[in-house]
Order: C-alpha cells, then sequence, then structure tokens
C-alpha cells in the first residue's frame, strides 16, 4: 500500500528537471518503480511527488554511435532483447537476462537501477568494464561523468536533486574480445559479481592471442564497484594460454584489492575468498571463449553469462 | 485519475488514484482475486498478472499504468468453460495444492510460451524461479509447463 | 467388507478443488467481504524485551476512519490470554513486550491506508530490558526470566500435566528412561556422542495468517479464519470470552498453505476482540514479515550419546535435547515431548535416558512445523548414526537395517506396536540411489531414516449425508491446506457408497456444520478423518442395504452396492429409488455419522499412536569445494504409508516435503543480531525456488495395507522432511570427510568446515 503523492508525467527533459528543481526532497524520479515503490511501501521514502521519466523522449531508446546510447527508462528487458546490444556488445544483453526475476525485467530499468545505486547492481560492475559514462540533464545543462564518479556509495549518487539521468552510455569492447561475467549468491541479491574483460591484440604467440587490454571489475562486495588494477596490469601483454596460470594471482589481488564487510550476504573473509575464485573462475571461462570454446561448466548458487 | 484499459478481453474504464497499485484495482475493484497478495516485494510472484503480455509484480505497478493496455490474470485464461492448455496440465500432473502460487505460475508459464512454444526445462526454470511455491517442490509445476508445452502450439497463444 | 478391487481409492485422481484453484475461483480469508468490513493493523514491539509503561491510543482513536483502536490495557471485558498449552500469551502486551513483533496496540479502519496512518498516531513508551535471545543465554544461571509466574495451562489433556522449572525459563520438562543407560554405555565397545543445532526458520506459507471475524446482535461470534483447527481456536475464544461453544463459530475457506504455522489460536483472538469493540466485521490479515514475527518452527541444540557392541546392535541412547520456544509457549511442550518420545529414531534399543526441555527466549514464539520436533532430533541421530558406523566400519544402511524396529515389535510399553517394514523403505531407498553401485567421484551420498508418532488420543468425526439423487455430502472437519485432504476424503465416500467421485462434495470446514477434528496435523487427516469418513459412510451403507432390504422383501446380506445402486440377485434399486420408497416421497436423506475416538491408554504420551510414520531418505550430492556450495543431485525418499488414498497427490506432497527440507537443510535459517532479526523478509530469507529442487528427485511409497487408516493406510506428509537433513549431511560427509553439526549448511559454513578439516586425518567419514 502506498502514501497519497501527486503523479507528474512530463514530456520534456527541461520539464522534468523544472519539476524536480520546484519539488526538490518532495519529489522522487520514477521509471520502473520496481526499487522505488518498494522503498516507498516500505515506508523508507515518502515523496509526495513522483517525476515519470517514461514519456521523455529518448529516454526509452537505445541508440547507436561511437558510444552504445541506452535511455534511462529502457527495461532489462528491453537490453536483453535488443539486436543493437547484441550486435555491440552482446555481454551487455546476456548479463540483463539475469537481472533480478523474469517481472522485474520487464519493468525495471538500466537507468533505474544505477541512479538507485543499490551495491548490489549487477549491471553497475558490468558497466565498469565499459568505460561506461552517464549523460545528465539539469536547467544548467547536460554533462557527461564517468560510472565510478557518478557512483559514489552505496545509494548515493553524484546526481544533483533537480538533474535527470538520462541515458547510459556504454564504450563497446573493441572485436576480438572476450569476456564473462559471473554473480554469485544465495539470496535475492548477489554476494559478489565479477566481469572480466580480455581484449586481444591479434599477434598471435607460442601461448596464443596476445592480450592488449585486461579488465577485471567486482562489485557488491564494496560499497562501489572497483576495478582490479593491479591484476589487470599482470595480464596485459600476457598471452591467453598464460591466463591460467595467472588466475590465481590475479584472484589473490582481487581479494586483496576488496574489503567486504561481515553481513547477511556472507561474512569478510569468506566474500574475500569468493571475489579470488569467482576472478579465477571468469578469467577461465573468458580465455577459453578467446580459445573459441564456450565453457559448460557451471557452478552452484552462480549465474555465468 | 482516469484510466482505460482492457481486462481479460473486456475494455474497461476506471477511475483510480496515482498511488492505486495494480492488484488492488483488480482485486478490490473488479473483484478479480485470482492474484494474490503474498511478500508484497516482488520476490514471490503470487500478483503475478500480465500486461500487454509481460509478466510484471502487480503488488509493486501503478495502476496508471495500465492505462492503454491489455491485462490479463488468471479469471481471463480459460476460454469460457475451456481450460487453457496450461490449467488443463496442471489439473493432469498434480501441480496444484494449496493454489495461492498457481495463479502466477499460470500467468508466468502463458507469458514465456507467448515468446518461445518449446522451452527446455532449464528455460522453463529460467522463467519460473522467479515464483515462488512452498507445497509442491516445483518438480509437477514444470513438468506441467513442459507438457503443455508440448502438447500443442495453442499453450502460448491469445493476447 | 468385501474384497473387491477399489474403485476410486488408490488411484491417481485430480484433486476435486484442482478447478477452482486454477482459475482463481478459490476463495482463502483474504478474497472474502462483508458489508461493513473494516481493516486491522498491528502495531508490534521494536524491542525484544521491555517493559511497555504507556501506551496512548489518543490520537489513533481520534482519526476520521478509524472505528477501533486498542491498547493491552483496554481489554478488560474478556480474559486476554491464550495458548494451547500455557495460556501465556495476551492478545496485546499488557505491561511487558516479549519478543521483537509482539503486539502491543491493534486498530480497525474503513481502509487499510487509514489503519496504518493510525498505527503512526499511537505512542509507546518502552522500558528496554535485557533479553535472552538463545538458549545459552536462556539457560544461564541467574538469567533474566521471559516469564515472571507460571501461567495456567491450556486446553490439552495431555499437556495438562506440565512441568515447569521454577525460577528459571525452562516451561516444560520431558523425561524418558528404560534400562541404565550408564551401565550400558559403559560396556559398550563403541561409543559416540556429539551436539547438533537446527535452526530457527519460518514456514513461509504463501498466504500468512488471516482472519475475518464478526459478532452479531445476539452476540455470537463468526470467523473465517485461515487455521488449521477451527475447533482449538472455538475452545480457545469460548475459554476468553466465557461463551458457550455453540455460539462461536469458525469457518475456514481454503488455506494458501500451513505446515503447522496456522495450528492453534494466532490472530483470531485479536481480530474477535477488535469486532466486538468495533461492532463491526473486522479482517485482519499479517504480512509475510508479520508471519516471521507470529509464530516459527522451535530451534534446539540436541546432545545425543550412542552405544554399540562392536557386532553393530545398539545398546544404548542418551539423549539431551533443548528447545527454544521463543517468547510464548504455544505448543511448543508438546513439541519437546514429541520430539523427544521418537529421539531413539527407528530403532531397538534397550537402554534409553531421554531428557528435554522447553525453553522460553525473547524471540518469536515457536510453535508446531511439520515434523514437530523430530526433525530437530532426527538431525542429531542420523547424522551420529553415521559416525557411529565410521568408527565400526560399517556401511551405514547395513547398520541401520540391523538395527531397526520389526513390524509389529513394540516401540515403548502401551503404544502401538510397529506397524510397518523400516526395512522395505531402507532396501527400495537404497536400490533407488544407487547404493552398492559406483558412483561418480565428484559424489557422495547418504541416508537416513526417520519413525513418528502422531497425536494421541485424538478425536475425529465425521457426518456423510446421502441425498434423495444419490449424490453425497461429506461433512469433516479436516481443512484443504493444499496436502489434498478433501479429495482423499472424498474417494474413501465414493469408495464406500460405489458412486463416482464427481457425485461427492466435502464441505469446507465449519464448526456450525461440519463435526468435531482434533487438528489437521501430525499427518493424521487420511488415517483419523478418514476413518471417520469411512466409518460414517458406512453407516449410511448399512442404511442403504436395510432400506432396501426391507422394499425388495430380501435379506440384507444378498444385497451390496455397486455403480449407485443396490444390487439383489435378479433386482436392482438405485439409491435415488431406494430412498423414494423408503420416504415415501422425492425427498428425505441418510445421514451417516462415524467417531473415531481411541481415547487415552497407558502409553507415555497419554494415547497410542494411530499409526508410525516412517521414512528414508537418500541423498547425492556433489561440494563446490571453493565456494561450500552443497548441490543436492538426486533425492530419493520411500515412505511406508499403507495405502496411497491418491498417489499423485502423496507423491505430490511428499516432493514438497523434501525441498522444504532442503530449505532448512541448505537455506533458511532466522539469524538474530542484537535483539533484532534481520532477515524476516523474503528479500534476505531464502527458501527453495524451482532451480533447487533435486534433478532427480523420487518419492516412493511401500504400500502394505498394514495401517489402521481406511484401507488399510496411514499418514504421510511430515516423513518426506524428517530425513533430508541427515540424509544431505551424510553425504557430504562420506565425499568430503567433513562433519557439520549447525544447519543450514550455506556454502559459507561448508567452505569453513573444509578450511578446518585436517588433510591427513578427516573430521569423520
Amino acid at each position: 500500500m502506498l502514501r497519497p503523492f501527486t503523479l507528474h508525467r512530463p514530456t520534456s527533459a527541461d520539464e522534468a528537471c523544472a519539476l524536480l528543481a520546484g519539488l526538490g526532497d518532495d519529489a522522487a524520479v520514477y521509471a520502473g518503480g520496481t526499487e522505488l515503490l518498494l522503498l516507498m511501501k516500505l515506508g523508507l521514502l515518502r515523496p509526495r511527488h513522483l517525476v515519470d521519466v517514461k514519456r521523455i523522449p529518448g529516454f526509452g531508446d537505445i541508440v547507436d554511435g561511437p558510444r552504445l546510447a541506452i535511455g534511462a527508462a529502457v527495461t532489462h528487458r528491453a537490453v536483453e532483447q535488443s539486436p543493437l546490444v547484441r550486435a555491440r556488445c552482446a555481454l551487455v544483453g546476456a548479463v540483463a537476462r539475469h537481472v533480478a526475476n523474469v517481472r522485474v525485467r520487464n519493468v525495471g530499468t538500466v537507468g533505474g537501477n544505477l541512479a538507485f545505486a543499490d551495491p548490489h547492481s549487477d549491471l553497475a560492475t558490468l558497466f565498469l568494464t565499459l568505460d561506461t559514462a552517464v549523460e545528465l540533464v539539469s536547467p544548467r545543462g547536460r554533462r557527461e561523468m564517468p560510472l565510478d564518479e557518478f557512483v559514489r556509495g552505496p545509494w548515493e549518487t553524484a546526481r544533483a536533486a533537480d538533474e535527470l539521468l538520462a541515458s547510459v552510455r556504454l564504450a563497446p569492447w573493441p572485436s576480438r574480445s572476450y569476456a564473462a561475467y559471473v554473480k554469485f549468491g544465495v539470496h535475492e541479491r548477489p554476494t559478489l559479481a565479477v566481469a572480466v574483460v580480455l581484449a586481444l591484440d591479434g599477434t598471435a604467440t607460442h601461448g596464443g592471442d596476445r592480450i592488449r587490454d585486461a579488465r577485471i571489475a567486482v562489485g557488491c562486495v564494496d560499497p562501489r564497484p572497483v576495478r582490479i588494477g593491479a591484476a589487470e596490469a599482470a595480464l596485459t601483454g600476457a598471452s591467453i594460454g598464460d591466463v591460467e596460470a595467472a588466475a590465481r594471482a590475479a584472484g589473490d589481488a582481487a581479494a586483496e584489492r576488496v574489503d567486504p564487510a561481515d553481513d547477511l550476504y556472507g561474512s569478510a573473509d569468506y566474500k574475500r575468498d569468493m571475489v579470488a575464485v569467482f576472478v579465477r573462475r571468469a578469467l577461465r571461462i573468458a580465455a577459453a571463449r578467446a580459445r573459441g570454446v564456450e565453457p559448460t561448466e557451471r557452478f552452484p548458487h552462480a549465474v555465468v553469462a | 485519475m482516469k484510466i482505460r484499459l482492457v481486462v481479460n478481453g473486456r475494455p474497461r474504464e476506471l477511475d483510480v488514484e496515482a498511488h492505486s497499485l495494480l492488484l488492488d484495482v483488480l482485486r478490490d475493484g473488479l473483484d478479480l482475486k485470482g492474484a494474490k497478495r503474498s511478500c508484497d516485494t516482488q520476490v514471490c510472484g503470487a500478483c503475478t498478472v500480465l500486461v500487454d503480455g509481460l509478466a510484471v509484480s502487480a503488488c509493486t505497478y501503478l495502476a496508471v499504468e495500465a492505462d492503454e493496455r491489455a491485462v490479463l490474470t488468471v479469471e481471463g485464461l480459460a476460454d469460457g468453460e475451456s481450460l487453457h492448455p496450461l490449467q488443463r496440465a496442471f489439473v493432469e500432473a498434480g501441480a496444484v495444492q494449496c493454489g495461492f502460487c498457481t495463479s502466477g505460475m499460470l500467468l508466468t508459464a502463458r507469458a514465456m510460451l507467448a515468446e518461445n512454444a518449446r522451452p527446455s526445462r532449464g528455460e522453463v526454470l529460467h522463467y519460473l524461479r522467479g515464483s515462488l511455491c512452498r507445497c509442491t517442490g516445483y518438480r509437477k509445476i514444470v513438468d506441467a509447463v513442459l507438457a503443455a508445452a508440448a502438447n500443442g502450439p495453442a499453450a502460448g497463444n491469445g493476447q | 467388507m468385501s474384497a473387491r478391487p477399489l474403485r476410486v481409492v488408490g488411484r491417481p485422481v485430480p484433486r476435486v478443488d484442482a478447478l477452482e484453484k486454477v482459475t482463481g475461483r478459490a476463495r482463502y480469508v483474504t478474497d472474502l467481504t462483508m458489508p461493513g468490513m473494516v481493516h486491522a493493523k498491528v502495531l508490534r514491539s521494536p524491542y525484544a524485551h521491555a517493559r511497555v509503561t504507556r501506551v496512548d491510543v489518543t490520537r489513533a482513536r481520534a482519526l476520521p476512519g478509524v472505528v477501533a483502536a486498542l491498547a493491552g490495557a483496554d481489554v478488560t471485558w474478556c480474559d486476554p490470554y491464550y495458548g494451547p498449552a500455557y495460556r501465556d500469551r495476551p492478545v496485546l502486551a499488557l505491561d511487558v513486550a516479549r519478543y521483537e513483533g509482539e503486539p502491543v496496540a491493534a486498530v480497525a479502519a474503513v481502509d487499510e491506508a487509514t489503519a496504518e496512518a493510525a498505527l503512526e498516531l499511537i505512542d509507546v513508551d518502552y522500558e528496554p530490558l535485557t533479553a535472552v535471545m538463545t538458549l545459552e543465554e536462556a539457560l544461564a544461571p541467574g538469567a533474566p526470566l521471559v516469564h515472571a509466574g507460571q501461567p495456567p495451562a491450556g486446553h490439552f489433556a495431555d499437556l495438562s500435566t506440565l512441568r515447569p522449572k521454577p525460577g528459571t525459563n525452562v516451561c516444560h520438562q520431558f523425561h524418558f528412561a528404560r534400562g541404565n543407560t550408564a551401565n550400558a554405555l559403559a560396556g559398550a565397545d563403541v561409543v559416540v556422542e556429539d551436539a547438533y543445532r537446527f535452526p530457527p526458520v519460518q514456514h513461509v506459507a504463501l498466504e500468512a495468517h488471516a482472519v475475518l471475524a464478526a459478532w452479531d446482535e445476539s452476540g455470537a461470534l463468526t470467523l473465517w479464519a485461515s487455521t488449521q483447527n477451527p475447533y482449538s481456536v472455538r475452545v480457545e475464544l469460548a475459554k476468553m470470552f466465557d461463551v458457550p461453544l455453540s455460539r462461536i463459530r469458525v469457518v475456514v475457506p481454503h488455506l494458501g498453505g500451513g505446515f503447522g504455522s496456522k495450528t492453534y489460536a494466532k490472530l483470531e483472538p485479536l481480530a474477535a476482540i477488535l469486532a466486538h469493540t468495533a461492532g463491526r466485521p473486522v479482517r485482519l490479515a499479517a504480512s509475510i514479515p508479520e508471519a516471521f514475527q507470529t509464530v516459527r518452527r522451535c530451534a534446539s541444540r540436541v546432545a545425543v550419546r550412542v552405544g554399540f557392541r562392536r557386532d553393530g546392535s545398539l545398546v544404548a541412547v542418551e539423549c539431551d535435547a533443548s528447545y527454544d520456544v521463543g517468547a510464548y509457549a504455544d505448543i511448543g511442550p508438546r513439541v519437546v515431548q514429541k520430539g523427544t518420545y521418537t529421539a531413539t529414531g527407528p530403532y531397538r534399543v534397550p537402554h534409553v535416558t531421554l531428557d528435554s526441555c522447553a525453553v522460553y527466549t525473547n524471540t518469536t514464539p515457536g510453535g508446531a512445523f511439520r515434523g514437530f520436533g523430530v526433525p530437530q532430533l532426527a538431525w542429531a541421530l542420523e547424522s551420529l548414526f553415521d559416525v557411529a558406523a565410521a568408527r565400526l566400519d560399517r556401511d551405514p544402511v547395513d547398520l541401520r537395517r540391523q538395527n531397526f524396529l520389526a513390524h509389529g515389535e513394540e516401540f515403548a510399553p502401551g503404544d502401538t506396536p510397529i506397524d510397518g517394514k523400516l526395512e522395505e523403505s531402507l532396501g527400495r531407498a537404497a536400490e533407488a540411489i544407487g547404493w552398492t553401485q559406483a558412483r561418480a567421484a565428484d559424489r557422495g551420498r547418504g541416508v537416513a531414516a526417520m519413525l513418528k508418532a502422531s497425536v494421541a488420543p485424538s478425536v475425529s468425526e465425521a457426518i456423510v449425508r446421502l441425498h434423495a439423487d444419490g449424490s453425497v455430502t461429506v461433512l469433516a472437519s479436516a481443512v484443504e491446506m493444499g496436502q489434498g485432504t478433501r479429495t482423499v476424503l472424498a474417494q474413501i465416500a465414493a469408495e464406500v457408497l460405489c458412486v463416482p467421485l464427481d457425485h461427492v462434495t466435502v464441505v469446507q470446514p465449519d464448526t456450525a456444520v461440519t463435526p468435531y477434528d482434533q487438528t489437521t496435523s501430525s499427518s493424521r487427516s487420511t488415517a483419523m478423518t478418514g476413518r471417520a469418513v469411512q466409518a460414517a459412510a458406512e453407516d449410511v451403507r448399512e442404511q442403504l442395504l436395510a432400506a432396501a432390504a426391507q422394499s425388495l422383501g430380501l435379506a440384507v446380506r444378498e444385497l451390496e452396492l455397486a455403480d449407485g445402486a443396490v444390487v439383489g440377485p435378479s433386482r436392482r434399486l438405485t439409491y435415488a429409488e431406494t430412498l423414494a420408497l423408503k420416504f415415501g416421497m422425492s425427498g428425505g436423506e441418510l445421514i451417516g455419522r462415524g467417531v473415531i475416538a481411541p481415547g487415552r491408554t497407558a502409553a507415555p504420551l497419554g494415547g497410542s499412536t494411530p499409526f508410525w510414520e516412517m521414512a528414508v531418505g537418500a541423498a547425492e550430492v556433489t561440494v563446490d569445494e571453493e565456494t561450500g556450495a552443497v548441490r543436492v543431485e538426486r533425492y530419493v525418499s520411500v515412505a511406508d504409508v499403507g495405502r496411497a488414498i491418491n498417489p499423485l497427490t502423496l507423491e505430490g506432497q511428499d516432493e514438497g516435503g523434501v525441498v522444504q527440507g532442503l530449505g532448512h537443510t541448505l537455506l533458511e535459517e532466522m539469524l538474530y543480531a542484537d535483539g533484532h532479526l534481520l532477515n524476516g523478509t523474503l528479500l534476505v530469507y531464502r527458501v527453495p525456488r524451482a532451480d533447487d529442487t533435486p534433478a532427480e528427485l523420487e518419492c516412493r511409497f511401500v504400500e502394505n495395507a498394514d495401517g489402521s487408516g481406511p484401507f488399510g493406510s496411514k499418514g504421510a506428509g511430515e516423513g518426506s522432511l524428517i530425513p533430508v537433513s541427515p540424509a544431505v549431511a551424510n553425504a557430504v560427509t562420506r565425499l568430503t570427510g567433513v562433519r557439520l553439526r549447525e544447519l543450514p549448511l550455506t556454502p559459507e559454513r561448508v567452505w569453513r568446515a573444509l578450511r578446518s578439516r585436517s588433510p591427513q586425518r578427516p573430521d569423520s567419514r
């Protein structure tokens, strides 16, 4: 049951921002409502005004370009089904397929997910490997900001009160990139998520193709998703054949980088160890894919995309 | 706020509040009690209805979002006295016990079959893992969905 | 009864309520409305233990749309206490709140939004007190007491001899002994002992508790309640309001699950009191988080010591079990008795010492939950049995078989002899899991067995009415909560009266209409309520035969029933014709009555169990040793049911029991910290989902028609759940060498155990 509110349905970004500016703390941005309405039902948020962004032109679109722009009101389902996403960055669609459950995917939006900055967001973790930027609009104009600056901490973003998240812009990986995403956990929200990408440079070596750029992101464990720079550096210049041997060190580096806390999703020491385990596993999967093999091994309580 | 929608094939015009939830409008406004309130947090699926063919948690879905849309509840699955193949399969397979999850399971399966008429067991589980049941252990529910899919293309037809 | 082949009993017929459930027409309490109905909401204590010094509902009462607002102090016109064992639970907290979530005030208003808003206008002053949140804290010397005095006893005969330990949080003790365990253990060749913990878990019926209560002008009360025992609710309310039983009517529509959570009064007293104050029908419906604050399973710490001879025979069992029953006793004392009574499991053991106690803590009250104290015990004994098997260098299946009680053997003096063949269940389970076959290197197998008594003494009565057209109505108060009892009762009546199943209607339980049935729990409905229905149907049959004999001028022994007719050597009368001749008109009906009331006996728990529930579970697991995640790849349950009245519904029930058992085995526990329940919502309380079901799941039945229920049936539904945790844990041990003693076997718990496993000497096999 919800307390009463006024629903505003602006048909332009300017109108929406003006509403937010005028209503201040009394207003909340509303798209799918899967997070917002839940918090309102629990009484944790009590906005008296909802500003619906679903009628703003462009907010529901996925637009190609040097970056792939996903409008803030695009649902997880639309991302999952989008031929454009599949063509430019298939893993994004594959991860969208596993967000929450089918009902949340049908209604919940990518923008809403990122703007809420739930520390357990699958997408935020993956997007960290995609040089993702968010596009924000406000009465002061338009600005872009890297995702890892936008997400400041649990449920905290750099969005100003009168600002709207308009789209999420991904830099798809170059061709000859092989990636894997694994999330692990028993509960509705995962205990951890790992995204790895290995971009090859086209040079064949004795050990296989050479890695030009490696990206490893770990999410849900720390207040914000993080990149594991030390492991990435170690893999850069290595060959695909070396990944197996390097995976353990990469996992250990990741475990060292994160700073988990004890909570319902696991004890700190357990989470730390699981980060190492799943970074290793994700790297092995990505390396196998680089060799043209789709691994079939699956792990209990883990989703592999 | 006035909304115009089609519910189980019937056009309706309703006066709702902005904060009205679709589940309450269906259950109390239209006396369609098949969708149930259980966890109230989008986890269990007992409140599932289809909006333009897509499964939603009616407990956390504003009624106004159904404006200009077609809503399907469990009461709209059968064709008159003729059960939908999924309903028939659930009955025959013994996939119903207390019945509280049944409406949500049926509608979720219906939505899935409209997208994928011949799902594998894994694909059925992918859809149904978001719908909880405490009685059956799920085995007969999954078997029923697969049986309905195997028995005919009609399973996903309709709205 | 003639030995003709059965027509409808034993057939996997679709359930009689399937159609209404798949079309959304089945009605549950929150689907019901009444003119003038108002909605209730409850304000609950945020503290685990606190003095309640002030509750002011004035502002709430004044809110437009509020028709009643009550604090504990306002309930002066009736006895505010209820409870089946102890009447220790006030409808609304009086001077002290004893658990987080305890109702402190309640309102009724024209709609839910107003009721919610009214709650926010209630002012309550609390003085937090030290809380005891665990067994250890509650049992520590000098621990704060959850209850200061001893509350009066409740309404059950077997619990009129409650044995609390004054000055402590122990509200009941149970002791049973035979032989001399001290000597026997001293002389045993192998003694193993350990302690096992079972967590608090919640039933998570998808329909949380709900009641619609309405008084009429004459002072009679009607409730539509989501309850498993309307008669128990009725007697509770009659006592509270000092009203004759005949003036209280409890009607039960469909339940959206029960599993024990809806036994004995829960929200019904509060709803009735609000309705009385409001002067209007009141609907009180709990949310899922409120269900977590209403009832749960009794958690436990069970220490067991077992002694064996070198030849594998079990000589002694000592058991010391503490059950955490939460802030109010509910049916906890009987859970403790029941669980402990079969602490020795399905085995022959000459020397036994069993001690158990029910302990109050400042947490959600613990009550009945499928298994009723036995899962907690079986978790301990069946785990330890495997430890002993390893020490004796014996195969665990073989060691169990050696020690099983035999068909017809005595379990305890005065109680029913064992009425099934345990070794048959074990043999079939072992074969189905491939026990003696080579297994993949990454898989482990484990087994466990169970034995449980059903509540005794107990009473079930039924009425069967044969109408003028030959159709039948069955009146019985067994509650349909998904287990299929309505269908089973219909099949029994249809079988006895030789009518098609769809000519039989089983009405919903209604204490004004359907006669007394003690409870829908304890796996008893087929065996006990079913027998009452069978007896009532046989009564109708006798009347039919007598009426037909009279009309035909034949002897009763020349007649029999077939296909809705009374058939003689050369004559045949349909039931309609028989009745028309008897009554001289087209009208009237035959009414049959069945009463099953075996009464008290010399058995240790006061009555002889109507049947023994016995079952075996076998699991095959894999363990991801890097994460600790256990996956049950195959599970086999074999239950000795005598006769499966409906194999389809029974199989479904047992599949559900196995998966629910996997819940507390691998996933579920209520977690508390600083006096607060951390995970009382489905976002963070993890019940099994569709992809948790084992890829291979078989539920089988041993049917030797050796039960006292209709057609040789016994009870079922709990036997599939009870062996799950030890079978799975035994499999994990046989695969990894680690022995876990605490549930659930979450990935983290298993991971931690694997890490402390010494590489040379495994923890145990």
